[in-house]
């Protein structure tokens, strides 16, 4: 009878680990699919050369263009730049 | 300690377990992996980057965007070849184009209503760029704006250029 009481008590432990076991499984596979959606969106800022700061093609162009500007123009940029911060 | 038959199924049970914990390896590295990088936005930044380019250099832009009145219906129809882009770049793909993009210039003196715009390619892509941001729509296309300023002679404009990718097959899983 403690044979057998043993028994069971040692058949539980195995299927509680194996629960154990495929459940950590399960949220890795699905730890791991969403890390895949997260991180695999590339974008421009993600592919920083080595500057110091980023730069901006077309933040370039306005800024050649603000320069050649009267302080009129330049106004009309600066509010334009503060507006669509 | 074990009977005969007890230890076979232990050692049964514990190849059972290596081939599970091998099978979710498998599956973690086969769904990262197989998760296909979404390389759109970069895609739009740059076409975005090769347009303004087109239009605008040092400040000033283009000449052959003006004709003696306005702005030029003859560069607009033929702004693909003026600035050598090319909207079909798969075979697959060319019974439904993948790219939209529209270009809209602004003069200074009003920077709400656009004086001229040149869209290009298919324009169906833009009704799934207003809904984007509704959550199941989310990756149907990528939609990227920029602005800059630019002179022609004595006149400041604001250029917006918007591009729309789809390309979701490939992209998005």
């Amino acid at each position: 009878m403690l044979n057998k009481r043993a028994q069971m008590s040692e058949i539980m432990m195995w299927i509680v680990a194996t629960i154990i076991i495929l459940s950590i499984l399960l949220i890795f596979v699905y730890a791991s699919s969403l890390l895949a959606q997260k991180t695999k969106i590339i974008k421009a800022q993600d592919l920083k050369i080595n500057l110091e700061e980023e730069v901006n093609s077309l933040d370039t162009k306005t800024l050649i263009t603000y320069n050649l500007a009267s302080e009129s123009e330049k106004s009309i940029i600066d509010r334009w730049g503060v507006e669509n911060e | 300690m074990y009977k005969k038959g007890g230890s076979k199924v232990i050692a049964l049970y514990w190849f059972v377990i290596l081939m599970i914990i091998a099978g979710g390896i498998f599956s973690m590295v086969y769904s990262f992996y197989h998760y296909p990088y979404d390389v759109r936005e970069l895609e739009g930044e740059i076409m975005i980057n090769k347009i303004a380019d087109c239009l605008s250099s040092q400040g000033n832009m283009s000449s052959g965007l003006f004709a003696e009145e306005g702005f030029s219906e003859s560069y607009k129809n033929n702004f693909l070849n003026e600035c050598h882009i090319n909207l079909n770049v798969e075979e697959s793909w060319n019974k439904e184009p993948q790219y939209y993009f529209e270009v809209n210039f602004y003069k200074s003196e009003n920077l709400e209503n656009s004086v001229f715009n040149i869209p290009k390619g298919n324009l169906n892509l833009m009704a799934d760029c207003n809904i984007q941001e509704e959550k199941e729509y989310k990756r149907e296309v990528k939609c990227t704006e920029e602005n800059f300023f630019s002179f022609h002679g004595e006149d400041l404009y604001l250029i917006k250029i918007l591009t729309v990718i789809k390309k979701t097959e490939k992209n998005v899983k």
